[in-house]
């Protein structure tokens, strides 16, 4: 049975959306955003902030537009003069108090009071200097979250969080009228697995992360999708680089997998990205010592031992690679007996209580489906037996291998381990921030992320070293694949599970097999 | 045989009495079944600790917070609502003079000024030095027409005036 | 502690009989008095058979609002599918009014009486009397009522229980009454959705004043007629009031009126005028949360809920304040605007700073800091607390602000251009 819809007009902007809908998201379709702060998408309506006032014709007072639901015919208008004298109100009275922190504020340049403040606030202040602005010092909340008192506007989105998606009602709001503040117990920090969101989605700069605390500035960002390797779940997230470093990852929103939020252990997860200690060259063996070289070099050398072996070849793969490297390294051992396999790390799971089906995995790994589906097992240990009298043992990013192996031993990677130092070849290749690719998460959904930063050295993408040593072996044949996009194409024309997908029909959100 | 034995508590380490026992359990228990849900017995549960100890500590609100399965933090929040609920120990007599509007015009001030000074408690909020009184100005009382009127803890008193402070100090031991 | 006065002639007493009859608090008293024998009765009527008499007295809500009873009772589902309640809002907070504290504590048995007959209205099994902490002789005299009665096996299956609250004036707002009783800060919520619909635990309530259930038993027994045609002005207003008086008049107290009685008369003949060497300044008819009224105003203002309309203010709880030519009207709208401050639930911005800044500004005033362009801002902040905010605490706190200004300007000027000592405010 369809939704039924209901016609109204925004700004004169004519829309239909279903019954139900609230004026402010309905708004959004018009083009046209309501200037808000409590309101959010992903918590309940609360109402308390007053920003998103607007004028509604036939109602005698300005309503919220984030508690009124649409109705036919109506005609809402934002831009009135009563509504935004009711919405210049509200800030003025947000401001009384608020110090003027912005050179020193996190939140500066991403700051929804410094936003509307710009677009409808009062130019001068007539509150300063005839009375003192409330001061209270910061707090410190838990193990990530500081609390600053004085830049707070009590929106109780991070109350709301705590209590309604978090399920663990560790944030209060403390004491009554201008004296109200946020609040917690002794008793208890904020040491929730997903706490980290309240810093998210504070308006201003009041819950700020200590991990980010005076690291960088808002406007300094270059911003990339991207999906978080520390669990199976998949959440969306933005990788925030500065000058080629990861310095923040925040969630992206994805209805379908992790709304608007990450856990602590995604978003704290992406110091690794940085590492200094990188493989930068293509490596190969002369004589007892590996030589740095370029690759044209180094896919001569590996081509000619895989074209010598006949026999076993057994791939030891990490769960993060991406599915397009993970496709082609399958490709590469055509026409030998192979088999691969991938470890994965457990961990605590730690559900999001207020969200069905989203949680910290006990499998901290992005890929280990997309392996899976490309035929790669989970008996990790038979995989390192059957290595050691295999003729050719490819491993692919696996840092702690413990591999003793008679063939030829190809190790590629990010970081040069002591377990490679045997090697015949090292292979240099990006990291999740310096590629394009994509993961499948524990639910079948393919997802893609994008590029952040530039790969150190000469480091490429995994799926672009092993499509070139399939190209060098079959003589440069079957032809170079130049883009990820391509690389994808090939492994959904050949793999059952993804046919019909493709990047652009992935698009940011991803779609299942 | 090996006997275990509980050690001795470091002064200041006194474990927790908890108050949600025997009569008070028994009272809490009754109260419980008057409502649907167990969160509404919050403010009346929060009462009997304040009648039990004087006052509701962060440690009354956990264990508040454990019989009625909320949070310690939730718990907070509703007690910093609420203004009558003490956040801290109080003098033995905590006095409450109203100086809204209606009483204000009829003298209040004066009687809170007589309080302070009859009672050795000289500022609002403090206690006396001998911990026998509080005195706080609070909002309407709900007694307007009996200006000024005055709770000593659950004594409510109509009609105070600065004369008749003194007395009505000294009936309180 | 007895009751201050002996019915004034031009009293009409109705609510108020037995004011001062200690025997009358007790069941057995009650009983001697007729009591109980309009909830039995009720309780074999079809409990729309009971709305449609309370609508007919015309009997609208005592608590401030004024909204019509009987209208209110239907707004409950007529076809009971989840369980309904009654919450009675004892939580009188409002300055300047104290009746509700006399009825309980005079004639408890008129407000269960009440209550039981409206939950039965309303196909309601519990009802939750929430009584301000600081009324602690009510809740005693309460206590031992409902006990009595409840023994006696009167309410029938209906459940009465007193819930205490702790200090909050909010809590007299009918969702934040529901909040509080929920276990939960007592915040206002949003409307819609409206109590009947989902009230306290999300079920079907109705909130009614201590006053204006205490008139339900007499309506039943007296008839909506007899009700109806208590009303000296306007026939929207109908049956007594109890006009709490308090402030600078000679015999201040509770005085029962019929709805349209002179104003003039309650203030210069029940209550005995003015203090010795003292004219009338100002008054505020209903409770602090209405504007105040100057002495024209005053003199040939008609108390009854149109009668104040037409003057610029509202009846509202009946709570009249008098101030005399002695009052300093600044520091008096500065003491509001503080007790709208102190009592702010802190969700709004306009209410939870825009009071407090509304108190900063005016204490500055009087301290002989203040600026010609004050008075400007004080109306403007004014105007952004009214109307827009989820429950009228800020239009509380501006109405005195406003009708301040505008009737006592030179006070204010006065202090703005040092022609009056400053005052040091604590």
């Amino acid at each position: 049975m369809a939704d039924e819809l209901v016609t109204l007009t925004i700004d004169g902007v004519p829309v239909s959306v279903p019954k139900g809908t609230l004026v402010i998201e309905a708004a959004k379709q018009a083009g046209v955003l309501v200037p808000h702060y409590c309101y959010h998408p992903g918590l309940p309506v609360a109402g308390v902030c007053r920003m998103c006032l607007v004028d509604i014709e036939k109602a005698p007072k300005l309503q919220i537009a984030c508690a009124t639901q649409v109705a036919d015919g109506m005609v809402v208008r934002t831009q009135s003069p009563q509504a935004k004298s009711g919405r210049m109100g509200v800030l003025e009275l947000l401001l009384i108090n608020h110090p003027l922190d912005c050179p020193i504020c996190d939140q500066a340049g991403e700051c929804e009071l410094q936003d509307f403040t710009f677009q409808e606030g009062r130019p001068a202040t007539r509150y300063s200097p005839d009375y003192a602005k409330r001061f209270n010092p910061v707090e410190d909340f838990g193990p990530d979250v500081l609390y600053v008192p004085n830049r707070c506007i009590l929106c109780t989105r991070c109350v709301r969080f705590m209590e309604d998606v978090a399920k663990e009602p560790v944030l209060n709001v403390s004491e009554r009228g201008d004296r109200a503040f946020i609040g917690i117990h002794s008793d208890g920090r904020l040491d929730h697995p997903w706490a980290g969101n309240v810093v998210d989605l504070c308006p201003v700069g009041s819950l700020l992360s200590k991990d980010f605390l005076h690291k960088a500035r808002a406007w300094e960002l270059d911003k990339a999708a991207s999906i978080c390797t520390g669990c199976s779940q998949g959440c969306n997230v933005t990788l925030d680089t500065r000058e080629n470093i990861v310095v923040r990852v925040r969630p992206r929103p994805n209805l379908e997998v992790n709304r608007y939020f990450i856990c602590d252990h995604g978003r704290m997860n992406y110091r690794w990205m940085n590492r200094g200690d990188r493989i930068e060259a293509p490596l190969v063996r002369r004589g007892r010592e590996l030589h740095a070289t370029d690759w044209d070099e180094a896919f001569a050398l590996v081509a000619s031992r895989l074209r010598g072996a006949g026999g076993t070849a057994v791939a030891l793969v990490s769960p993060k690679a991406s599915t397009e490297a993970l496709y082609f390294a399958r490709e590469l051992f055509r026409g030998l007996q192979w088999s691969g396999a991938f470890q994965v790390v457990m961990g605590e799971e730690a559900p999001l209580a207020g969200v069905p089906n989203l949680a910290l995995r006990a499998e901290r790994a992005p890929n280990g489906r997309g392996a899976e589906l490309l035929g790669y097992g989970r008996d990790y240990a038979a995989a390192v037996t059957a290595a050691e009298t295999a003729s050719v043992v490819l491993v692919l990013d696996e840092p702690d291998i413990a591999v003793r192996t008679a063939g030829a031993l190809i190790y590629v990677g990010t970081v040069l381990p002591e377990g490679a130092r045997d090697a015949q070849a090292v292979l240099p290749i990006a990291n999740v921030a310096e590629e394009d690719g994509t993961f499948v998460n524990r639910d079948g959904r393919v997802q893609r992320y994008f590029q952040a930063k530039a790969a150190p050295g000469m480091a490429r993408p995994a799926w672009w070293v092993f499509s070139e040593l399939v190209a060098t072996l079959n003589d440069g044949g079957a032809g170079h694949i130049n883009t990820a996009a391509e690389a994808f194409d090939r492994l959904a024309a050949s793999v059952e599970a993804f046919r019909g997908l493709s990047y652009p029909r992935l698009g940011f959100a991803g779609a299942s097999v | 045989m090996s006997v275990s034995t509980h050690p001795t508590p470091q002064p200041g380490t006194e474990e927790y009495q908890p108050v949600f026992v025997g009569k008070t359990l028994e009272q809490l228990s009754e109260i419980l079944t008057r409502y649907p849900t167990k969160q509404a017995a919050l403010l009346p549960a929060l009462w009997l600790v304040q009648e039990a100890r004087g006052w509701i500590s962060d440690r009354n609100m956990a264990e508040v917070g454990e019989v009625l399965g909320l949070t310690p933090a939730y718990v907070k929040g509703v007690v910093t609502f609420y203004t009558m609920y003490h956040q801290h120990p109080v003098g033995r007599h905590f006095v409450q003079v109203c100086t809204t509007s209606p009483c204000n015009i009829c003298g209040a001030e004066a009687v809170v000024k007589a309080f302070l000074d009859a009672t050795g408690a000289k500022e609002l909020g403090a206690t006396s030095p001998d911990g026998k009184w509080t005195v706080i100005e609070v909002e309407c009382l709900g007694a307007c027409g009996f200006a000024t009127p005055v709770l000593v803890n659950d004594d409510f008193i109509e009609s105070v005036t600065p004369d008749t402070v003194p007395d009505l100090v000294k009936r309180y031991k | 502690m007895g009751y201050p006065h002996k019915p004034h002639a031009k009293e009409t007493v109705v609510l108020s009989k037995h004011f001062g009859e200690g025997d009358a608090r007790t069941y057995k008293g009650w009983v001697k008095r007729g009591g109980y024998e309009m909830l039995a009765q009720a309780l074999t009527m079809e409990p729309a058979r009971v709305i449609d008499v309370v609508k007919e007295s015309g009997l609208r809500g005592r608590g401030g609002a004024g909204f019509p009873t009987g209208l209110k009772w239907s707004f409950m589902p007529k076809e009971k599918k989840k369980p309904h309640y009654l919450c009675v809002n004892a939580d009188e907070s409002e300055p300047g009014t104290f009746k509700d504290r006399e009825i309980m504590r005079w004639t408890p048995h008129a407000l269960l009486e009440g209550a039981a007959i409206a939950a039965h209205a309303i196909q309601a099994e519990v009802a939750y009397i929430y009584i301000r902490g600081e009324f602690t002789e009510p809740w005693a005299v309460m206590e031992r009522a409902l006990a009595e009665a409840t023994a006696a096996g009167v309410f029938g299956a209906i459940k009465l229980y007193l819930h205490r609250g702790a200090g909050a004036y909010i809590c007299g707002e009918e969702t934040a009454l529901m909040n509080s009783i929920e276990g939960k800060r007592g915040n206002p919520r949003i409307k819609p959705p409206f109590p009947a619909a989902a009230g306290v635990f999300g079920l079907p309530t109705t909130i009614n004043n201590v006053e204006t259930l205490a008139a339900v038993p007499l309506i039943l027994k007296k008839g909506a007629a007899w009700y109806k045609s208590l009303s000296l002005a306007s026939p929207k207003s109908t049956g007594t009031k109890l006009f709490s008086v308090c402030g600078h008049v000679q015999q201040p107290g509770n005085y029962e009126v019929t709805m349209g009685f002179p104003l003039k008369d309650l203030l210069y003949d029940l209550c005995g005028g003015i203090r010795p060497g003292r004219t009338l300044k100002a008054c505020i008819p209903g409770g602090s949360s209405v504007p105040i009224l100057n002495r024209e105003e005053t003199e040939s203002c008609l108390l009854d809920y149109e009668g104040v309309v037409e003057k610029g203010s509202m009846l509202g709880s009946g709570g009249v304040i008098v101030f005399d030519d002695s009052t300093d009207m600044v520091y008096q709208i500065m003491r509001l605007a503080r007790f709208y401050a102190h009592e702010s639930c802190a969700q709004c911005t306009q209410c939870r700073e825009g009071t407090a800044w509304t108190t900063k500004i005016l204490e500055r005033i009087l301290a002989g800091q203040g600026k010609t362009a004050d008075l400007d801002l004080l109306l403007d902040l004014a105007d952004n607390m009214t109307g827009k905010t989820i429950c009228v605490l800020s239009d509380s706190c501006a109405a005195p602000v406003v009708s301040g200004i505008k009737k006592f300007k030179k006070e204010f000027e006065d202090y703005i251009a040092g022609r009056r000592k400053p005052v040091m405010v604590a």
